[in-house]
C-alpha cells in the first residue's frame, strides 16, 4: 500500500506548483566498501543453475559508468554451497572470457540483460548441476574472499502453482489493443510467499514487475483469481513509462512468459523491504535498510521453487 | 474508590468551616460579549500577594481576612476594575471587564500585577496566547494558525516547512496532549499537517505547558496544549468572517436568552480544489478533488450563579477524491476528528467549584478505492468516552487545591482493511484494541510566604489493557472487559518559586509522567495514516520525568519580561521503528516497534515586550534530544529526528497608525537531521542505496522572514459592518529552504551509465495574500 506515495503525489503536487528544484549533492562520507552477494537456487520447471555473484558496493557518486562497474566483480573467491549432503564448490565463470557467441547465450540462460554484457560480469556457477535442488531442501552458502568469509543460509519451499490463466478487457474503458492478465491461485493455509517475473514490455526480459512479492496475510487459505502486471523494461526503455493507462497491461498479439516463484521468509523479507526502498521517497518517507541475510556483507542468498508459464494474449 | 470519595467530601467541608475570614467569588466575563475570562487577576490592591487568578471557567475566589479593601480585576487587554469592598460576610460579584485603556489610579498596580505573573507564579514553561494575538501574526496563505503560533515559542519547533505538527523539547509528536474543550485532539493536522483544525475564529485561548505540567493533566509526556472555544456573545448577536485565497470562514454567535443562554457555531472550508475542477474536466484525473473543512458549535446555560452547563462540539474532515475514469481507478480519503463535551460547572460554596466534564471524542481514517471489480477499504481510528470530575478549592490566598478524577474508555482500532474482487472477500483480521484509563490526582499551590511558593501534586494512574482480546504472547483469551494486563504510575510533580528581589524569582521543578497511548511516524511529520496504539502486554507504557531550572527577570517596571530556562529529560520506553520496517497493511504495526531510551536537554532565552506600541518577543533554545534503540545501531545514542542544536524566533508587532498595524516574524533554526547515503550495490541489476548512520547528517540551516500588514480603513466605526484586510508575504526574502532531497536514479543502457541526481525541493517560495475580514453585529 503506498497511501504516503499517493497522499503525497496528489495532495501535495498542488503545492509543489509553487515548489522549486536546485541540484543537490551530499556531503562525501568516508564510508567502507562492503561486499555484497546475489545468489539464487532454483527448482523446478524452467528453473536456472545456482549461482553466486559476487560484487562490491560503489560510494556515492553521482554517475556509475562503466569505470566503476569494471572494478565491482570480485574475482577468485572461494564459493560453496552445502545441500545437507555434500559441499559443492562453484566454478568462477567470466562472460568476458567467454567466446562472442557463448556470452550472449550465457547471459540469456542467466537472465542477465544482453546489454550489458559488454561489461565483464563474474559470477560462480553450479556448471555440472551438482547441488541437490528440492524443495523443502535447505542450502548453506560459505564465500570467502582472500579470508575474509561471509555465509547465508536459504531454503526452497513447496511450490504452489498458479493455474486458469486467462486474458480479459482492461479495466475502465475497452481496448482492442491491450488486455489484462489474470491467474488463479490456491493459496495453502499458513505463511507463504510469492514472487513473479513477467517478459517486459519489449518481449525479451524475464523481470519482475511493480509490486511483485507479496506474502499471503491478506489471503491466506483462499483461492481467486488475480491480475497479475506485465513489467516494465529496466531504466525506463518502454517510451510509455509511467503511463496510468497502460499501466501492468499486456499487448494483445504478444507471446509472454511467467514465472512465478515461492520463496522463504527471509528472502521475502529482503525483496519486501527491497521494493519498499526502492519505491518510497519523497518528503515523507524515511530511509528503509535492506534487510539481508548475509553475514558480513549486502544482498541475498535466495532459495526459489519456480515454474514458468508460456502463455499467448490473443488479438480481439 | 471508597477512600476518595471520603477524601472529596471531607475536603469539601473544609470549606464550610467557620473561620474570621471571608470569601469574595464570583465569575469575570468580557462585559461586551459576556464569554468567561481565563486567568484574569484578583487582588487586594494594597498588597498584591493577595491575590488569585480565575480558572479555566472564568470563576475566582479570594479569602481574605475580615476588613475594607480594594480588590482590583485585571486583565491584559481590558480596563481594569477597583471595588470597594467590606469583608464582613461572604460575597458575590461578577465582573464585567471592557476593552480599553485603564483607570489612571491603579494602571500601575494592575498591569504590573498581569506581567508580573512572569516572576510571581510558580509555573514554568508556560505561555498562554490569546486569538487575538494570534491573529495579527503573518500567515501562509492568510490561513491564521494556532499551532503555528506557538511554534514560535522557546523550546517549541515545528515538525517541518509550513508545518503545523509540533514537538516539544525534545519530546516525540504523540507527546504532546492536544485538548479543545477539554477532548482530546488525536489529529491537529489538516493537509497532511499543513493546517491545523483550529479555526481561529471559533478559540477564546490556547495555553500551552511544557514545563512542569501540573497534576490534573496526564497521559502524554512532553506537553499539554489547552485550547478553549468561545462560549458565544450572551449580550447580541454577531458574525465575523473572513474570506481568502485557499478557505472562507464565518462565525455566528448570539444570546438565546440575553445573559442565560448562548451559542457560537463557526465554520471554514477550503475551495482551492473546486476550483481546480474546471482545469481537470476532460483530463486522466477528471472528478479528482481535494478540501478540508471544521465546524465548531457550543451552547451553555446558565441556571444559577451556581450552576452552568456547557455543550460543545466540533467535527472536521479532509475528504481526498482520487479518479481516473479511463481504468476505473478510484478512491476516497476522508479522515478527520468529532468531539463533543457536556460540562457541568457547580459551585457547592463559594470557595468550591466543581466541574463535571462527559466528553466524547473520535478520530477515523479511511481508505475506499478499487479498480473494476476489486474493492478496497482500510479503516483505522481512536474513539474515547471520558469522564472527569474536577474540584478547584480556593482555600484562602495561600492555598489553591485542585483535585479530581479522570476515566477513559479507549478503543483503538488498527489498519483494518478489507476487500472483495468478485465473489471472494479478504480481510487482516486485526480487531479493535479496548482500555481502560483512570487517574486521580490532588495538587496544591502552596504560598509559604513573600517570597516562597511550591506548587506540589501528585497523580497516579492506572492503565488496564481490556479484551475481547487474545495474547500474542500466550494465546490466552479474554473476554468483554476483562483485564488483559494492568500498568500504574504513580506522577509526583513539584514546582517552585523563590522571589529573589521584587523583579526576579528562580524557579524549578520535577516532573515525573506516563504515557498509555503512543504514536509512531516512520516518516518525518505525522501524517493521517499514522496509527496510535495502546499500551498492551508488549507495548510498555512510555515514562518520562523531567528537571527543570529557570531564573526570571523583569525590567523597567515590568515592560520587559525576561527568563532563562534550562531543562533535562530522561524518557523511558520509547518506540520507534526499526530502520528495516516497512509500512504493511498486513502488519500490524506494534510488530514493528523497537523499545528504547531518550534524553533530551536545553536552555531556553526569552525576552517579551507585552505593552506599548511596539510588543512582540524573542525566544532562543540551545538544545539536544538523543533516543537510543538496542536494535537500530546496536543502541548507538544519535540525535532524534527532531534535535534542533539553535532555534531563533523573532516576532514583532507595531502598531503603526490607527488604520495600520505591522507584523513580523523571523525564524531561524538548524537545519533538519537526515540519514545519508552511504553508497549502492545492484541486485538483478537494479540500483540499490544502503545508509550511513541514521541521522548522522543535516540539511541547510532553515530561516525566514514573514511579514504583515493589517489595514482597518475605519477603526472607529460604529457601524454594523466592520472589516478589515490583511496583507501578507510568507518567505519574504524567498529563502530556499529545503523541503527534502529527492533522488532520480536513471540508467542510460546505450551509455551504460546510471546517473543519480540528488534535487533539493522547497516548496514554499515568496508567498503573497490577502485576507478579508469583516464583523457584523
Amino acid at each position: 500500500m503506498k497511501l504516503h506515495f499517493y497522499l503525497f503525489s496528489i495532495l501535495v503536487s498542488g503545492m509543489l506548483l509553487t515548489s522549486c528544484e536546485e541540484p543537490y549533492t551530499p556531503p562525501t562520507t568516508d564510508a567502507d566498501q562492503q561486499f555484497v552477494i546475489e545468489g539464487y537456487v532454483e527448482e523446478g520447471e524452467g528453473s536456472l543453475p545456482t549461482y553466486v555473484m559476487v560484487t562490491r558496493s560503489i560510494p556515492y557518486i553521482t554517475t556509475i559508468g562503466p569505470d566503476q562497474l569494471a572494478n565491482i566483480f570480485v574475482k577468485d573467491a572461494k564459493v560453496t554451497v552445502y545441500d545437507g549432503e555434500k559441499t559443492v564448490a562453484l566454478t568462477q565463470l567470466c562472460l568476458g572470457d567467454l567466446p562472442e557467441e557463448l556470452r550472449a547465450q550465457a547471459a540469456a540462460i542467466l537472465g542477465i540483460n544482453a546489454d550489458s554484457t559488454s561489461l565483464n560480469i563474474c559470477l560462480y556457477v553450479d556448471l555440472l548441476q551438482q547441488i541437490n535442488k528440492k524443495q523443502g531442501g535447505k542450502y548453506d552458502l560459505t564465500v570467502d574472499i582472500d579470508g575474509y568469509v561471509m555465509t547465508s543460509t536459504t531454503t526452497i519451499p513447496n511450490f504452489v502453482p498458479l493455474f486458469d490463466a486467462h486474458f480479459e478487457e482492461p479495466p475502465g474503458e475497452p481496448s482492442d489493443t491491450l488486455a489484462a492478465l489474470w491467474f488463479k491461485i490456491k493459496d495453502p493455509v499458513g505463511p507463504n510467499y510469492y514472487r513473479y517475473f513477467t517478459t517486459d514490455d519489449e518481449g525479451d526480459q524475464l523481470i519482475a514487475p511493480f509490486q511483485s512479492t507479496t506474502d499471503d496475510a491478506f489471503f491466506d487459505g483462499k483461492e481467486f483469481d488475480f491480475p497479475l502486471n506485465q513489467a516494465e523494461r529496466r531504466g525506463g526503455g518502454g517510451d510509455d513509462n509511467n503511463n496510468f493507462d497502460d499501466f501492468g497491461l499486456f499487448t494483445r498479439g504478444d507471446s509472454l512468459t511467467v514465472k512465478w516463484m515461492c520463496l522463504d521468509k527471509v528472502h521475502f523479507d529482503f525483496w519486501k523491504t527491497r521494493d519498499f526502498a526502492a519505491n518510497s521517497g519523497g518528503p515523507f518517507s524515511s530511509y528503509t535498510r535492506i534487510k539481508t541475510n548475509i553475514n558480513g556483507g549486502l544482498g541475498i542468498w535466495g532459495g526459489y521453487s519456480v515454474q514458468n508459464y508460456r502463455l499467448y494474449c490473443p488479438p480481439k | 474508590m471508597k477512600s476518595t470519595l471520603i477524601l472529596f467530601f471531607t475536603l469539601a467541608l473544609f470549606s464550610v468551616t467557620a473561620q474570621t475570614q471571608f470569601t469574595l467569588s464570583g465569575y469575570v466575563k468580557d462585559g461586551g460579549t459576556g464569554e468567561t475570562l481565563i486567568g484574569a487577576n484578583v487582588f487586594n490592591l494594597a498588597n498584591a500577594e493577595q491575590g488569585t487568578a480565575s480558572n479555566a471557567y472564568g470563576f475566582s475566589s479570594l479569602t481574605l481576612p475580615k476588613g475594607s479593601y480594594k480588590i482590583v480585576f485585571s486583565y491584559l487587554g481590558f480596563q481594569e476594575q477597583a471595588f470597594e469592598v467590606a469583608m464582613d460576610k461572604d460575597l458575590k460579584l461578577n465582573v464585567d471587564m471592557t476593552e480599553g485603556i485603564t483607570i489612571e489610579e491603579i494602571v500601575v498596580s494592575a498591569d504590573k500585577e498581569e506581567r508580573a505573573k512572569n516572576v510571581e507564579g510558580t509555573q514554568m514553561g508556560t505561555v498562554s496566547l490569546p486569538v487575538e494575538n494570534i491573529k495579527k501574526l503573518p500567515a501562509i496563505f492568510g490561513e491564521v494558525d494556532l499551532l503555528k503560533a506557538i511554534q514560535l515559542l522557546p523550546g517549541v519547533r515545528s515538525s517541518g516547512e509550513g508545518n503545523a505538527g509540533f514537538y516539544v523539547r525534545g519530546g516525540g509528536p504523540d507527546q504532546n496532549l492536544v485538548l479543545l474543550d477539554e477532548a482530546v485532539v488525536y489529529n491537529s493536522g489538516h493537509m497532511l499537517g499543513f493546517f491545523s483544525v483550529f479555526n481561529a475564529d471559533a478559540i477564546k485561548n490556547t495555553t500551552l505547558i511544557k514545563g512542569g505540567m501540573p497534576a490534573n493533566y496526564g497521559g502524554r509526556l512532553s506537553s499539554v496544549l489547552d485550547i478553549q472555544m468561545k462560549e458565544g456573545n450572551q449580550k447580541e448577536y454577531s458574525a465575523e468572517g473572513g474570506v481568502g485565497l485557499i478557505s472562507s470562514r464565518l462565525t455566528i454567535q448570539g444570546p438565546i436568552v440575553k445573559d442565560k443562554t448562548s451559542f457560537i457555531v463557526s465554520g471554514r472550508r477550503t475551495y482551492i480544489g473546486d476550483l481546480a475542477q474546471a482545469a481537470l474536466k476532460g483530463s486522466t484525473f477528471e472528478g479528482t478533488n481535494y478540501y478540508f473543512y471544521d465546524l465548531n458549535a457550543k451552547i451553555n446555560h446558565k441556571f444559577s450563579d451556581s450552576d452552568r452547563l456547557f455543550f460543545s462540539a466540533y467535527f472536521g474532515r479532509d475528504v481526498l477524491k482520487f479518479r481516473q475514469p479511463k481504468r476505473d481507478f478510484r478512491f476516497d480519503l476522508p479522515y478527520g476528528n468529532s468531539t463533543a463535551t457536556l460540562r457541568w460547572n457547580h459551585l457547592f460554596t463559594n470557595k468550591l467549584f466543581f466541574n463535571l466534564s462527559a466528553v466524547y471524542n473520535d478520530y477515523q481514517f479511511q481508505f475506499g478505492g478499487g479498480q473494476d471489480e476489486f474493492e478496497f477499504k482500510l479503516f483505522s481510528g481512536v474513539k474515547d468516552w471520558n469522564l472527569k470530575l474536577d474540584f478547584d478549592y480556593f482555600a484562602g490566598t495561600k492555598h489553591n487545591i485542585k483535585y479530581g478524577l479522570n476515566y477513559t474508555y479507549h478503543t483503538l482500532t488498527p489498519n483494518t482493511a478489507s476487500a472483495t474482487s468478485g465473489d471472494v472477500e479478504f480481510n487482516t483480521g486485526f480487531l479493535p484494541k479496548y482500555a481502560n484509563e483512570y487517574a486521580l490526582y490532588f495538587m496544591d499551590d502552596i504560598k509559604v510566604n513573600n517570597d516562597l511558593a511550591i506548587n506540589a501534586g501528585i497523580r497516579y494512574s492506572i492503565f488496564s489493557q481490556l479484551g475481547p482480546y487474545t495474547s500474542k504472547l500466550d494465546s490466552t483469551q479474554y473476554g468483554t472487559f476483562q483485564p488483559a494486563i494492568t500498568y500504574t504510575g504513580i506522577e509526583p510533580r513539584v514546582n517552585f518559586k523563590y522571589k529573589t528581589s521584587d523583579e526576579s524569582s528562580i524557579k524549578g521543578g520535577i516532573t515525573f509522567t506516563n504515557q498509555y497511548l503512543h504514536l509512531v511516524s516512520n516518516s518525518s511529520s505525522t501524517l493521517p495514516t499514522d496509527i496510535w496504539v495502546p499500551s498492551t502486554e508488549i507495548v510498555k507504557p512510555q515514562r518520562g520525568v523531567q528537571y527543570a531550572l529557570g531564573f526570571f527577570k523583569n525590567f523597567k517596571n515590568d515592560t520587559y519580561e525576561t527568563s532563562v530556562e534550562v531543562y533535562y529529560r530522561d524518557l523511558k520506553n520509547q518506540i520507534d521503528y526499526a530502520d528495516d520496517y516497512v509500512n504493511d497493511i498486513t502488519q500490524e504495526v506494534e510488530d514493528g516497534f523497537v523499545y528504547g531510551k531518550g534524553r533530551a536537554y536545553g536552555a531556553e532565552f526569552f525576552l517579551k515586550k507585552s505593552v506599548g506600541k511596539l510588543n512582540g518577543w524573542i525566544g532562543y533554545t540551545l538544545s539536544r534530544t538523543e533516543r537510543s534503540f538496542e536494535r537500530i545501531e546496536n543502541g548507538r545514542w544519535y540525535p532524534a529526528v527532531y534535535d534542533r542544536t539553535h532555534d531563533l524566533s523573532v516576532v514583532v508587532n507595531y502598531q503603526l497608525s490607527k488604520k495600520w498595524e505591522f507584523g513580523g516574524i523571523f525564524i531561524y533554526g538548524t537545519g533538519k537531521l537526515f540519514t545519508p547515503i552511504n553508497g549502492f550495490f545492484f541486485t538483478e541489476q537494479n540500483l540499490n542505496l544502503f545508509y550511513g548512520p541514521r541521522n548522522s547528517q543535516r540539511l541547510d540551516d532553515y530561516h525566514r522572514m514573514d511579514i504583515s500588514f493589517t489595514y482597518t480603513p475605519n477603526p472607529d466605526s460604529k457601524k454594523k459592518w466592520r472589516g478589515s484586510w490583511n496583507f501578507s508575504v510568507y518567505n519574504l526574502y524567498n529563502r530556499k529552504n529545503p523541503f527534502f532531497i529527492n533522488y532520480d536514479i536513471n540508467t542510460d543502457f546505450e551509455k551504460g551509465t546510471t546517473s543519480i541526481e540528488g534535487t533539493k525541493i522547497t516548496i514554499f517560495p515568496f508567498i503573497p495574500s490577502i485576507t478579508y475580514n469583516f464583523k457584523f453585529n
